[in-house]
């Protein structure tokens, strides 16, 4: 299991993490990448484009239904390309601790052989809100090393990466794990750019790649495919195979170092966001 | 900062399934790991009814954290209530099932039409000690199975003392103060040992009042009960010891309760009689033996610490050293709690120390000048130290493990004189 880059996606909920781990995927798998994505959410809609929609069976429900003693067969379907898709799933909304389900099975998919040396990548897409000890599990006991975090030029997508950078500095010191810079999936916000870059180098990290925003993305969804796969000649497809490289080409990994809640907003008024406010008239 | 809690003397809240095993009849139906039970479960004098060590347990697993434990939870409650003939089913909850958030609340009532009733106490140990949990598993009954009444019985007095198993004495002493009470001419109600039970506690909403005897611990009962059903409650602190602090209680009891005057002081002047009777038949012992110094602690929880200080300093006249208390008393009743002690017989005042920490208690003891062999009434823990230090020790409260009380009492005027037996037994003992 040593050559395998184990990478953990965090963000904000709906910033697009699950997007962006798939295409991600895709452009890896056309570098010819063997990938694993385990989506560790309990909306279990991690993996959708790349299996095409097939409704996937999580490992919760099936540990439910069947009990501890299955088959890996049973908890991970192939998608496209050839990835290998697991959703950890979760109880039903109320009851039970999701942060455990995850937890739980993750150690499954390791009990079952699920991480074979022909392994280049497993994804965990972790849900946007950290919420418990559970689900900081991909970046404990040294699974995930290596973490992404996807944001935005908006306030609270920025919030979220600075409250996620510090549970990763907690397992840096004994887990090992490090953040390998952020994803802007962007949202078109005034001078995006400058803000992410200025922010993710207070974080002692650096912009990896900037998505720009484009429609095409949800036209794929829609149609329960990658852009790789649904537009393999956009230039959607062009910029999801550069983040691709760039993560393949990545050896930047930092204990990210997080800011106080005055200094990422006096980032944010620095880069203009905050002033906007003031500046609106009708 | 974390830190080692040496010799604790307590459990967590989900002992309190020994106050449900201490109710006739009443069974305790556990929501928690498999571990639980058995660790909690080392009092002895508890096998009976049921059984000592096995109650319905839904014994959770992963599993059950993941996807709840709710399913588990009913039907165990479901399949005890088939096979299980008691009177009283409460459901205890352990950490597990309180952190992941089971409604067992809500499982519980589904059972409201059962034929016999089920009422649920959340035990979890996070949510404090058993002192705690013998409270939550009363407030259970009082809150879900306790009905409004409007017959009153003149009277009628409830009585709440001591903690069950965690007092070793409990049995012996409710029984004292339940005897004492029919001699002022009232009744006594407990719901705790042999044939009181679920008859008993029927008849709690029909009271005249509710006497808690007790530095804090059911407070919060009574209170419940007085907002419930409008009985008024007499909170005497202090677990009467000996002619001094007993004669005080009567008078207090009777006063509250409206007995006349004479009939409080006939009680007392037989009792009293008697017990100076015995006294100053050995007062040759108590004034020349040179074995039992002058100065003594007493380690235990608040009840025992006060009850026994108290007695000691106010009927035999030896002189306090530090006194420990071990329950982790909650803060609110500091200042009232060390007030008592400033009000011993004489002007003495004995220091009192709210200490959960057995090592601290134990260096404290160590450094202290007792003037001659200490006289240490605590738990087994001290029994060691004691022997160190050549002083004389008996075993009081809790850890118990070299004494065996099936309903011994040290309350009221007999059970001090049992008392006094007891610790004079060590003193003529050492050089025998």
């Amino acid at each position: 299991m040593g050559n395998i880059r184990q990478i953990a996606i965090y963000g904000k909920g709906g910033i697009g993490k699950s997007t962006t781990t798939q295409n991600l995927t895709a452009g890896l798998v056309e570098h010819g990448k063997k990938v694993m994505v385990v989506g560790c959410d309990p909306k279990a809609d991690s993996t959708r484009l790349l299996l095409g929609g097939l409704a996937q069976k999580t490992v919760l429900d099936t540990i439910r239904e069947e009990g501890e003693d299955i088959a890996l067969d049973r908890i991970m379907k192939e998608g496209y390309g050839g990835t290998r898709c697991v959703e950890s799933g979760g109880p039903e909304p109320g009851v039970g601790c999701a942060g455990r389900g995850i937890i739980t099975s993750i150690n499954m998919l390791e009990n079952l052989g699920a991480y074979t040396d022909d392994l280049d990548y497993v994804f965990y897409d972790v849900l946007g809100d950290v919420v418990c000890g559970g689900f900081a599990m991909p970046i404990r006991e040294g699974k995930a090393k290596e973490i992404y975090i996807v944001a935005s030029g908006e306030m609270m997508a920025l919030y979220a990466a600075n409250n996620i950078s510090k549970g990763i500095q907690r397992y840096a010191r004994t887990g090992g794990v490090r953040l390998g810079g952020i994803i802007c999936n962007s949202r078109n916000v005034d001078r995006e750019l400058d803000l992410l870059r200025a922010f993710s180098s207070e974080l002692g990290t650096k912009l990896l790649y900037f998505v720009p925003r484009d429609n095409i993305v949800q036209h794929a969804e829609i149609n329960k495919k990658t852009v790789i796969e649904y537009r393999p000649d956009s230039n959607q497809a062009q910029e999801y195979r550069n983040l691709a490289q760039a993560v393949i080409e990545n050896e930047d990994f930092v204990i990210p170092t997080p800011m106080t809640q005055e200094r990422l907003e006096q980032i944010l008024m620095e880069y203009g966001m905050m002033e906007l406010a003031d500046d609106y008239k009708i | 900062m974390a830190k080692i809690l040496d010799k604790q003397r307590y459990k967590c809240a989900l002992a309190a399934m020994q106050t449900v095993q201490a109710i006739d009849r009443a069974l305790p139906i556990l929501h928690s790991g498999p571990g639980c039970a058995q660790k909690l479960s080392d009092g002895t004098g508890s096998s009976g009814y049921f059984s000592p060590n096995i109650f319905p347990c839904t014994s959770i697993n992963e599993k059950d954290v993941v996807f709840g434990g709710v399913k588990k939870l009913n039907s165990t409650i479901e399949n005890s209530l088939k096979v299980i003939d008691a009177d009283l089913y409460v459901v205890l909850t352990g950490c597990i099932p309180e952190i992941v958030g089971d409604d067992s609340e809500e499982v519980v009532t589904r059972f409201e039409d059962a034929d016999k009733p089920v009422v649920y106490a959340p035990t979890a140990g996070f949510k404090g000690n058993n002192y705690k949990g013998h409270e939550q598993v009363v407030d259970a009954i009082i809150d879900q199975y306790l009905k409004k009444s409007d017959k009153k019985e003149e009277g009628l007095v409830n009585i709440w003392a001591d903690v069950p198993y965690q007092d070793l004495f409990w049995l012996g002493n409710l029984r004292e103060i339940e005897k004492l009470i029919s001699e002022l001419g009232l009744k006594p109600n407990t719901i705790f040992g042999y044939n009181r039970g679920i008859m008993n506690i029927d008849k709690i909403p029909e009271a005249q009042f509710n006497l808690l005897v007790s530095p804090w611990v059911g407070l919060s009962n009574v209170k419940k009960l007085e907002k419930k059903f409008g009985t008024p409650f007499l909170h005497y602190k202090t677990l009467p010891i000996g002619a001094t602090e007993t004669s005080k209680f009567l008078r207090e009891v009777g006063k509250f309760a409206g007995v006349s005057e004479i009939k409080v002081e006939s009680v007392i002047k037989e009792h009293e009689d008697y017990y100076y009777y015995l006294i100053a038949r050995y007062a040759d012992l108590f004034l020349e033996n040179r074995v039992i110094n002058k100065q003594f602690s007493v380690v235990a929880d608040a009840q025992y610490t006060l009850a026994i200080t108290k007695f000691l300093v106010n009927d035999l006249g030896l002189l306090p050293a530090t006194q420990f208390i071990t329950d982790d008393t909650p803060k609110v009743y500091h200042d009232a709690i060390r007030e008592e002690f400033e009000n011993l017989n004489f002007g003495i005042k004995a220091e009192v120390l709210f200490e959960t920490d057995g090592y601290k208690i134990h260096n404290n003891i160590k450094e202290h000048d007792y003037h001659g062999y200490p006289l240490v009434l605590g738990g087994y823990y001290e029994k060691e130290l004691t022997e160190e230090l050549k002083g004389n020790f008996l075993n009081i409260s809790w850890p118990f493990q070299d004494r065996v009380v099936m309903d011994t009492s040290y309350a009221g005027y007999s059970g001090s004189i049992k008392l006094i037996e007891d610790i004079y037994t060590v003193a003529v003992s050492r050089f025998n």
